[in-house]
């Protein structure tokens, strides 16, 4: 007693122990024993002293074999990276404590006291003890009045617990409480799939196990699925749906061992739903299984090392701590050098297995569907072609043989990228099968870049580009892009890997469409003028790839990269330009933003550089795709608004500055493409380059150039030259004649009595008075689709209008009298503004009306009949808005401000009618 | 100990940094900031609409730093943002009470 007694008042701690107790209960130790059976608890007074001195003693055992055994799992840990072993091995020695704990404080006997049984859930009751992770138990009771019974005990366990600084996530139910679902802690009724025993009752925890949680999941399977997948959803959608993060959470990311642990409860569950009763071995098919068991394997030891390294539960996997897991090889077992990138690629390929298998379950069991998916899978079995079937939402071969034909494969991918939906696991399994004999013989050419472009042009590109590289499919057809695979860049911007980021940005211009904010709507419109978008969707794909090559700068690493992926594409030579165009200035824009974007110096210099207002897009649309996919706050107001800006003062200087002209000197570098097709010495050459607007050049591609050179020279003894190609979006009519009044007029004319919609037009003039017109115009009532005989007859009805055999006036009057007349509902209001100052020689006059049929050729004609000369025309249309710019002369010099009202007044009259 | 903020625009920042850093200011926090003061704001047509910018996007800069270096980072500042035009910023002193280092609560000027 007197030892009692000193050790008691020696150490204050124990007195304070002693006080908190009192104050807990609200009474003496004592008092809270009335209620329990006799031969538990000491006889009042005379235990009480001993009691403490004897627990304090095991505590300081417990706490002294707790470290001890701790830094030995580290110390094993060091020197054998593995974790699954050193998580086994504090699980055995938690277990240890509790139940010498137990047998301490709750019974001296471990399968007692009844009707209480202590249970590991979680993490805990798989058998998986992180080195700082929470300690996941179940206070399991018969009823509520034991669960009131033992509270005392049950809080001095935790206490203890806490004392010897074990985080513990502790939950007290009864048997009752365990059998109901709660659709708001779906989380508690997932712990319980992983129950285990570790004291007490073990009737109470049989009952838990064989009956309890059975009939629970046959109850409510459907909901718990439901719940399950829900919360994984959303989680999800919290790191964007991606496995590919710079620094990702090995717990919480896509691929984790969340996620992992997902895929085994969504197996379990089904399981159990079917049997009513837990199934004999793991619910995953077998080589999910082991695909699944490397993945854990290497996951388990990257946890125990981080966990180790913090010294707490973080989960994070900053980049210092991936140069420290590469060195120490964590998770690998060969002993080649790794870089931390390398180490990462291991990684990611793991990840990507896990993430696959819990996609894929999520879609295989209809109970884990989202309402809106259940809607949408009776339709989508409609789409099945004579190749794919859809079962389900998912892509299954007709023909499984027909995989050995490397078309099918890049149909197959067209297909994902039209509809949107997801390859079954039947089908990558061909895939991947299929693979090795595809890397003999890879497709290539023009055919791979056909059946690349249109898939690029897909609403859902961006999904079938994802799996066909989780695949390793598209790195075997763009080897290109293996530089970037699963690249980890460490800067402090970019939250995603270097191909994902791609990935992304091509799929930001998708989802454009769809958008409904402002700034979005105002980019989309931008988008939907892009003549050649595939371009700008490979330029994104390629943009990057430079980052994969050691060196300073990247852009020219992604130039040098796209530049052979084009060749092995066979990319024709404007389109070649175009995407290295693209890739060469990807940063120009946001570069341009770090300098004063309302100064007319500045705004000169950019939109010099660009060129063209196609370009100018293309590179906007290119700055907004690029920014939005560095993370998703990037492209904040403060940025959108600066980009926009810059794009409308530059896109407003190209429309007044086309008329400056070019003059042919020959060491000039603008001709230096034209040198391998023509000497560009020649007299011929010159002459007809000579006083054409810069425009002209940027616009049209050389080829194109010496086409209309060459019709220039027919022009003598032919006067109406005139090419008519059909494009992907619209036709392309090409004129070269000599300059007349009216001639622009006449030919809008010409194709407006035909029927045809003008989209846009360029019309320019040289100084030898040729005038090349190019029109992209679209057939609206299918003239020239369905008669092949119509194209012939449409170019001479041209020629002999300009030539004034034919009489315009009474085919327009026919057109007019043959087509209903359509009341347009004038939704934008016409508007003039005529620019003095930004040509040295003309006035602009800028026309945006309500685009309907003639439109364009009442404008000309009118601009004509008011006595003017259309030097430049540059026609454009927007939706239902039609954007007209004309640069005028009268009588070769700039109009007079009483003229510039006169024309006004005339236009203004001419689009007030109809 | 003092605060010092300042409004610049967008295409000075770079200079102004080079100039901090030279008379021996170590950090600083630099923000995208949108505002307007006597300079009027921009509108540009565009295809027959109007977008105007009545909040003009000026970058900002914040720092605390010891007495004894204020005045020479003002005229840094001063230097390397004007350019003579309406539209140049301003700065902004104020007094600051303390100043923590979190990694190991140094307090003071030291801690700046």
């Amino acid at each position: 007693m007197t030892n009692a007694a000193k050790v008691r008042c020696k150490n204050s701690r124990h007195v304070g122990e002693d006080e908190a107790r009192r104050d807990a209960s609200g009474k003496h130790l004592n008092g809270s024993c009335d209620s329990s059976p006799p031969h538990m608890w000491p006889a009042p007074g005379e235990y009480e002293f001993t009691f403490m001195t004897a627990a304090s003693s095991l505590i300081s055992e417990l706490r002294g074999s707790l470290n001890e055994e701790s830094a030995r799992i580290q110390r094993e840990f060091a020197a054998s990276g593995d974790g699954r072993t050193a998580v086994a091995q504090r699980t055995e020695l938690i277990e240890g404590i509790l139940q010498r704990l137990w047998l301490d404080l709750i019974s001296p006997e471990a399968d007692k006291p009844r009707n209480f049984a202590l249970v590991a859930t979680g993490g805990f009751g798989r058998g998986w003890l992180f080195p700082y992770s929470d300690i996941d138990l179940l206070f399991l009771f018969s009823d509520r009045g034991n669960e009131q019974a033992f509270k005392d005990p049950v809080r001095r366990f935790s206490q203890e617990l806490w004392d010897l600084r074990l985080k513990l996530s502790p939950a007290t139910r009864t048997l009752a409480e365990c059998e109901r679902y709660d659709p708001n802690n779906t989380e508690f009724t997932i712990s319980l799939l992983d129950c285990r025993y570790l004291a007490g009752d073990r009737d109470l925890f049989a009952r838990l196990h064989d009956k309890v949680i059975p009939k629970l999941v046959e109850r409510e399977a459907g909901p718990l699925l439901q719940g399950l997948a829900e919360v994984t959803r959303e989680r999800h959608g919290k790191f964007g749906q991606t496995v590919y993060h710079l620094e990702p959470n090995l717990k919480e990311t896509p691929g984790g061992l969340r996620d992992y642990n997902v895929a085994c409860w969504l197996a379990l569950i089904s399981a159990m739903d079917k049997l009513h009763d837990w199934p004999d071995a793991s619910s995953l098919r077998a080589p999910v299984r082991r695909q699944l068991d490397a993945a854990l394997e290497f996951l388990m030891s990257a946890r125990c090392f981080l966990h180790f390294r913090h010294g707490r539960d973080d989960n994070a996997l900053s980049w210092e701590a991936q140069d420290e897991a590469a060195a120490r090889r964590i998770g690998v077992t060969d002993s080649s050098e790794l870089s931390a990138a390398d180490w990462m690629r291991i990684y990611f390929g793991h990840a990507r297995a896990v993430q696959r298998t819990v996609e894929q379950l999520l879609e295989e069991i209809p109970e884990a569907w989202s309402s809106l998916y259940r809607q949408f899978q009776s339709w989508r079995s409609r789409l099945s072609t004579p190749d794919f079937s859809v079962v389900d939402g998912l892509i299954f071969l007709q023909q499984p043989s027909a995989m050995q034909d490397p078309e099918i494969l890049l149909r197959l991918f067209h297909f994902m990228a039209h509809h949107g939906l997801k390859l079954s696991t039947t089908t990558e399994y061909r895939i991947e099968q299929a693979l090795p004999a595809l890397a003999s013989h890879p497709p290539r050419g023009a055919e791979l870049w056909l059946y690349l472009q249109e898939t690029l042009l897909q609403p859902h590109a961006a999904d079938a580009l994802r799996a066909m590289h989780s695949l390793r499919l598209l790195t075997l057809l763009l080897p290109e892009l293996k530089a970037i695979d699963s690249l980890v860049v460490r800067d402090f911007y970019h939250r995603f890997t270097v191909d994902e980021h791609s990935f992304l940005a091509i799929e930001s211009l998708h989802r454009l469409r769809e958008s409904q904010s402002e700034w979005d709507k105002r980019y989309a419109e931008l988008l939907g003028e892009l003549e050649d978008p595939e371009l700008l969707y490979l330029a994104l794909l390629l943009h990057d790839t430079g980052k994969g090559v050691p060196g300073g700068n990247h852009v020219e690493g992604s130039l040098d990269i796209a530049g052979r992926c084009l060749d092995r594409l066979d990319a024709d030579p404007s389109e070649r330009a175009a995407v290295l165009f693209l890739i060469g200035n990807h940063l120009e824009l946001s570069a341009a933003l770090r300098r004063d974007i309302f100064n007319p110096e500045t705004v000169a210099a950019f939109a010099e550089k660009v060129g063209t207002p196609e370009r100018l897009k293309m590179l906007c649309l290119m700055t907004y795709a690029d920014i939005k996919a560095v993370n998703p706050e990037a492209l904040t107001p403060w940025k959108a608004e600066n980009v926009w800006q810059l794009y409308i003062s530059a896109a407003n200087y190209l429309n007044r500055s086309a008329d400056q002209r070019v003059h042919a000197d020959v060491h000039d570098d603008k001709f230096a493409r034209f040198r391998s097709l023509a000497s560009v010495t020649s007299n011929k050459f010159r002459s007809f380059v000579e006083g054409f607007p810069q425009r002209y050049l940027r616009v049209h591609s050389a080829e194109e150039v010496m086409r209309h050179l060459e019709m220039a020279d027919q022009v003598a003894d032919d006067p109406v030259q005139i090419d008519l190609k059909r494009g992907r979006h619209w036709y392309d009519l090409t004129l070269v004649t000599r300059d007349r009044p009216f001639l622009f007029a006449t030919l809008t004319g010409v194709l407006a009595a035909w029927g045809m919609n003008i989209v846009k037009a360029n019309a320019f003039s040289n100084e030898a008075g040729t005038v090349v017109d190019t029109i992209h115009f679209t057939d609206r009532f299918r003239t020239l689709e369905l008669n092949l005989s119509e194209w012939a007859r449409f170019k001479r009805s041209i020629t002999e209008v300009l030539l004034g055999e034919a009489d315009l006036e009474r085919m327009l009057r026919d057109r007019q009298r043959s087509e209903k007349s359509i009341a347009t509902k004038v939704k934008v209001e016409t508007r003039i503004e005529f620019d003095d100052a930004c040509s040295s020689s003309s006035t602009l006059v800028q026309v945006i009306a309500q685009d309907r049929p003639r439109l364009l050729h009442r404008i000309a004609s009118c601009v004509s009949q008011q006595e003017c000369n259309i030097e430049i025309a540059l026609i454009d249309t927007e939706g239902q808005m039609a954007i007209d710019a004309f640069y005028l002369t009268l009588k070769g010099a700039k109009l007079t401000p009483q003229h510039c009202k006169q024309v006004e007044k005339a236009l203004l009259e001419e689009l007030r009618g109809e | 100990m003092t605060k010092v903020e300042a409004i610049i625009q967008n295409s000075k920042l770079d200079a102004v940094k080079t100039a901090l850093h030279e008379v021996g200011v170590e950090g600083m926090t630099v923000l995208e900031v949108r505002g307007h003061g006597r300079q009027k704001g921009h509108t540009e047509v565009y295809r027959g609409r109007e977008y105007s910018v009545d909040l003009i996007p000026k970058t900002k800069l914040e720092m605390v730093l010891p007495d004894a270096i204020v005045e020479k980072a003002v005229q840094a500042i001063l230097a390397a943002a004007r350019t003579g035009k309406i539209g140049d910023g301003k700065i902004f002193l104020t007094r600051v009470d303390e100043a923590i280092r979190i990694r190991n609560d140094e307090r003071g000027e030291g801690a700046l």
